[in-house]
């Protein structure tokens, strides 16, 4: 009888091998998210200074389907952010994207701006009314815009406005932010004037 | 064949993928973020499945909690937070009926909202919704299970009055308002826990008959509104824009929108008894199911029920040998005789026309609202008209959003040169910013005119406006001698702008809802532009008739148009009387007479006339007309004929309370389903922005633990098992 491997035991060191490679798979995706993130920054730093020296809608990196658009600095130069062209995931998850829909920064409307809670733009819900965002754009002109809202939304029911008298700037992210699932409701938006 | 690319009963052997009216490759790719959603949420799900085995309670610990942490000092906007709090989940749920009967040209329709509340408290629904621009709505009923209440006219304040008295008193009623000629709200007051109220509302609408083709259009959601001005600072309902200075009930019109639903469907079922044989009967966005009967046609949904995302249009043709050329319906109310006509001016051949040459200028909206399917709907009709224009032709192209843009400066020659700097100018158009109208129209207006060019303007837009009045007015200050035409795309275009635009611009409206059906449509258009029109209309009534008219004088008509007028004569006809239509065209004058001696019976012609002549007289306050003077003539109009109107609504109050007044009542505004092929993002822009990296990191650091422990067991297992053996 004592020949027979414990059937419980192999059982066992299957699951556990089973929960390992899982556990370190699902950690391993939670630190390649921002670990891409912050990646995605760096080159696209550098696509920033190419296109400064005049080179037109440069890419990141070789396959990229999408191009910076502005360059954002806050509190000092403490967040310095590449704006890229687009809101779909795919841009999301390298920089924050301006929302094709709305006016480009610098122009009469609403400038939209959005990025994820966790990794860009994190550092959202530690700005404050009065504080001043700057935006550059490729050909090098520097709007600064001052904050003048901050609010909590439901998407389903708000909406952002794309038409406003002067421009605008809305920068947007999931609420809350200490929250684990992705996909909710709720969007944080600050809402900023452009000074000059 | 005309009709290739769109629904009919005589083709159901086609493979079924070809069959679907969705699958055109424009709408693959309005697909594919929500494919890539759905394959990134799976990677988790397993896991996320363990989990729930291993630690149960944890998976449920997460959500719930997630939106309780708000907190009210970082909330600036009021409202936004009083929504909020009204809950996250609407209890109220809906769906629409439609029942139509149309007996040759008049339809006769049933909208039946059903509001049925599935949670725990009273419930007041509030509901916007379209209806076609030219309804005539007579009748409301509300169903409380096997009972019927009849709704009654009252005027505007009037009804709100008893709907509110009756509401805070705790008794069943409901509203029907008008906010704009094709849109109104459904009010309805305590709706109890778990119950189901129907909320049918009847309305009537003559049939667009244009090419020898008869057609019904249904809008069944709506694209959300441009709303220009200053915001003002108190607002009159829970839209998700402010009133403001310039729309100043835009909080009434606009609706939240959701992008996908479990509700919000739609059933059809349509009698059409044509009076004539058919040799088509076919609808151009759902799939439909076509039965014959005794008298006429059965028409419903395949698979019964469609998403309330996209206007619904039934189409049917006449035998061209059977096909009317006038058609004459009449009705008596209180001796009052009412006539409705329609007549066909004869086709002719143009070959010996002279055509005048033209200036073409095409405006096309690049507003945010048209982002997505409608902008490729929209620069691809444009493209097919700069291909359709004539050397000797001029032409320009503007396009607007939040600022107005013309590639060239002044209108030039339709040189291979320039139509295809032109082409090439399109192809890059991107939608984005809002639908400032205003100035692009001014442009093509005002631009300075040559003497020798009969000039054209196309105008190709969704609509999706606030101030239509504002634009009615400028458009007919400012038309001189130049046409005006508009485009409506997308999935639901604001059909009331369209038609009123183009009346005010003298020229005729399209409507473009799918890439499959741009070709048919625009060349159809191009018919309308190039031949020449039928002017000089005059109708003319036997002594004694003394007839009320609308259209007061009959407006120049375009290719495949009939002349229709409704009329309220002063006495009965004898036999021996008629109406005699004439008119002008280049190939010569013409002419028809139809006897009015046989009297009949076709119910809703009185009401049609009515609808006309409260348009008319709204028409002429906008042109200078008293306003005091003109609600008066409007109330007195829609008193006698029971409509809804401007200033006229329809309630319905049950008698005896049921919600004891110790019991809350929640305001649930009903959201409206998103355009098909429109992204929300586009328009409110909110798109997804967080990712999975802490679910993640969660979930990993609950495997690894999972483990450890399950290691830490075995090991304590191994020992105990070694210790019963060694025993």
């Amino acid at each position: 009888m004592n020949f027979r491997p414990p059937l419980k035991a192999r059982a066992s060191r299957i699951i556990v091998t089973c929960l390992l490679c899982l556990g370190f798979w699902q950690f391993g995706q939670g630190a390649y998210i921002p670990a891409k993130a912050w990646v995605a920054q760096e080159l696209m730093q550098r696509a920033w200074r190419r296109a400064e020296t005049g080179e037109e809608q440069a890419a990141p990196w070789p396959w990229a389907d999408t191009f910076p658009i502005a360059r954002m600095t806050v509190k000092g130069g403490d967040i310095d952010l590449i704006i890229l062209e687009g809101g779909s995931g795919r841009t999301l998850a390298f920089a924050p994207g301006h929302m094709s829909a709305s006016v480009l920064p610098g122009e009469i409307g609403n400038t939209i701006i959005a990025g994820h809670r966790d990794t860009h733009f994190q550092f959202l819900q530690y700005m404050k009314k009065g504080e001043s965002i700057l935006l550059e754009t490729t050909e090098g002109r520097k709007y600064l815009y001052q904050v003048t809202g901050i609010d909590v939304v439901d998407s389903r029911r708000g909406s952002l406005v794309l038409d406003t008298e002067s421009p605008m700037l809305s920068l947007v992210t999931c609420y809350p932010f200490a929250a684990h699932e992705a996909g909710g409701p709720m969007r944080y938006v600050v809402t900023a004037t452009m000074l000059f | 064949m005309e009709y290739r690319a769109i629904w009919d009963k005589r083709r159901p052997s086609m493979p079924k993928s070809c069959w679907h009216p969705r699958l055109p490759a424009e709408n693959w790719r309005n697909r594919m973020p929500e494919l890539f959603k759905r394959r990134s949420s799976w990677p988790w799900l397993a896991p996320g499945m363990l989990l729930c085995l291993i630690v149960p309670g944890l998976a449920g610990a997460v959500p719930d909690t997630q939106y309780d942490d708000l907190r009210p000092g970082q909330m600036q906007s009021g409202t936004l937070l009083m929504r909020m709090q009204a809950g996250y989940r609407i209890a109220t749920r809906m769906n629409t009926d439609i029942e139509l009967k149309v007996s040759g040209l008049v339809a006769r329709v049933s909208v039946r909202q059903k509001f049925l509340n599935d949670g725990p408290e009273w419930v007041e629904g509030v509901y916007v919704f379209p209806l076609p621009d030219d309804a005539a709505v007579d009748r409301l009923r509300m169903h409380i299970g096997k009972r019927v209440i009849e709704g009654e006219i009252r005027e505007k304040e009037q009804a709100r009055k008893e709907y509110e008295q009756a509401r805070s008193t705790g008794k069943k009623a409901s509203l029907v308002e008008h906010r704009r000629a094709n849109l109104f709200t459904t009010s309805v007051a305590n709706i109890g826990p778990g119950e189901e109220i129907t909320i049918e509302i009847e309305y009537l609408q003559i049939l667009k008959y244009d090419e020898g083709t008869f057609s019904l259009r249904f809008p069944l959601t709506l694209t959300p509104r441009f709303i220009p001005g200053a915001p003002l600072p108190s607002r009159k309902g829970s839209g998700w824009a402010p009133d403001t200075t310039r729309v100043s009930d835009a909080s009434l019109i606009t609706p939240p929108v959701v992008a996908k639903s479990e509700d919000h469907k739609v059933t059809l079922s349509a009698n059409i008894n044509a009076g004539v044989p058919l040799e088509i009967v076919a609808s151009r966005y759902h799939p439909i199911d076509v039965q014959e009967t005794d008298d006429g046609y059965r028409v419903s949904l395949m698979n019964n029920t469609a998403p309330l995302d996209h206007d619904l249009e039934l189409l049917w043709r006449p035998v061209p040998t059977a096909a009317p050329r006038a058609m004459i319906f009449s009705e008596l109310i209180e001796d009052d005789p009412y006539v409705l006509l329609i007549l066909l001016p004869p086709n002719e051949s143009t070959t010996n026309a002279v055509v005048m040459p033209r200036e073409l200028i095409f405006v096309i909206d690049t507003s945010g609202s048209m982002h997505g399917a409608s902008i490729n709907q929209a620069k691809r009709a444009l493209i097919l008209a700069l291909d359709g224009l004539k050397p000797t032709d001029r032409f320009n192209v503007i396009q607007f959003n939040s600022t107005t843009h013309s590639i060239f400066s002044v209108s030039v020659a339709a040189d291979t040169r320039r139509v295809r700097t032109a082409k090439a100018y399109v192809r890059g158009l991107k939608a984005n910013g809002g639908t400032n109208m205003r100035p692009a129209l001014e442009k093509a207006l005002r631009a300075t005119t040559t003497k020798t060019h009969l000039r054209q303007i196309i105008f190709i837009t969704d609509g999706s406006v606030g101030n239509e009045q504002e634009l009615y007015t400028l458009i007919e200050q400012n038309l001189a001698q130049a046409r005006l035409f508009t485009v409506g795309i997308g999935s639901a275009p604001n059909g009331w702008f369209m038609r009123k635009a183009a009346e005010a611009g003298r020229g005729t409206y399209t409507h473009i809802s799918a890439l499959h059906e741009i070709d048919e449509k625009m060349e159809r258009l191009f018919r309308k532009l190039e031949k020449p029109q039928i002017t000089d209309i005059e109708v003319e009534w036997s002594d004694g008739l003394k007839p009320i008219t609308y259209p007061e004088t009959v407006p120049d008509l375009y290719a495949g148009e009939p002349v229709i007028v409704k009329a309220r004569l002063k006495n009965r006809p004898r036999s021996g009387d008629f109406v005699r239509i004439s008119g002008d065209s280049a190939g010569g004058s013409w002419g028809g007479e139809l006897s009015l001696a046989e009297f009949g019976d076709s119910s809703g012609v009185a009401a049609l006339w009515a609808r006309a002549r409260i348009e008319k007289l709204l028409d002429d306050e906008r042109r200078g007309t008293d306003p005091a003077e003109t609600r008066a003539a409007v109330v007195a109009t829609a008193l006698e004929h029971h409509l809804v109107s401007k200033f006229t609504s329809l309630v319905a109050v049950d008698k005896t309370p049921v919600r004891s007044l110790s019991a809350n009542l929640n305001k649930e505004q009903m959201p409206n389903l998103m355009p098909y092929g429109q992204s929300q993002q586009a328009i409110f822009g909110f798109p997804a922005t967080a990712t999975h990296a802490p679910m993640y990191r969660m979930t990993g650091i609950t495997c690894l633990l999972a483990a450890l422990l399950l290691l830490a067991w075995m090991r304590m297992g191994g020992s105990a098992r070694e210790f019963s053996a060694a025993s």
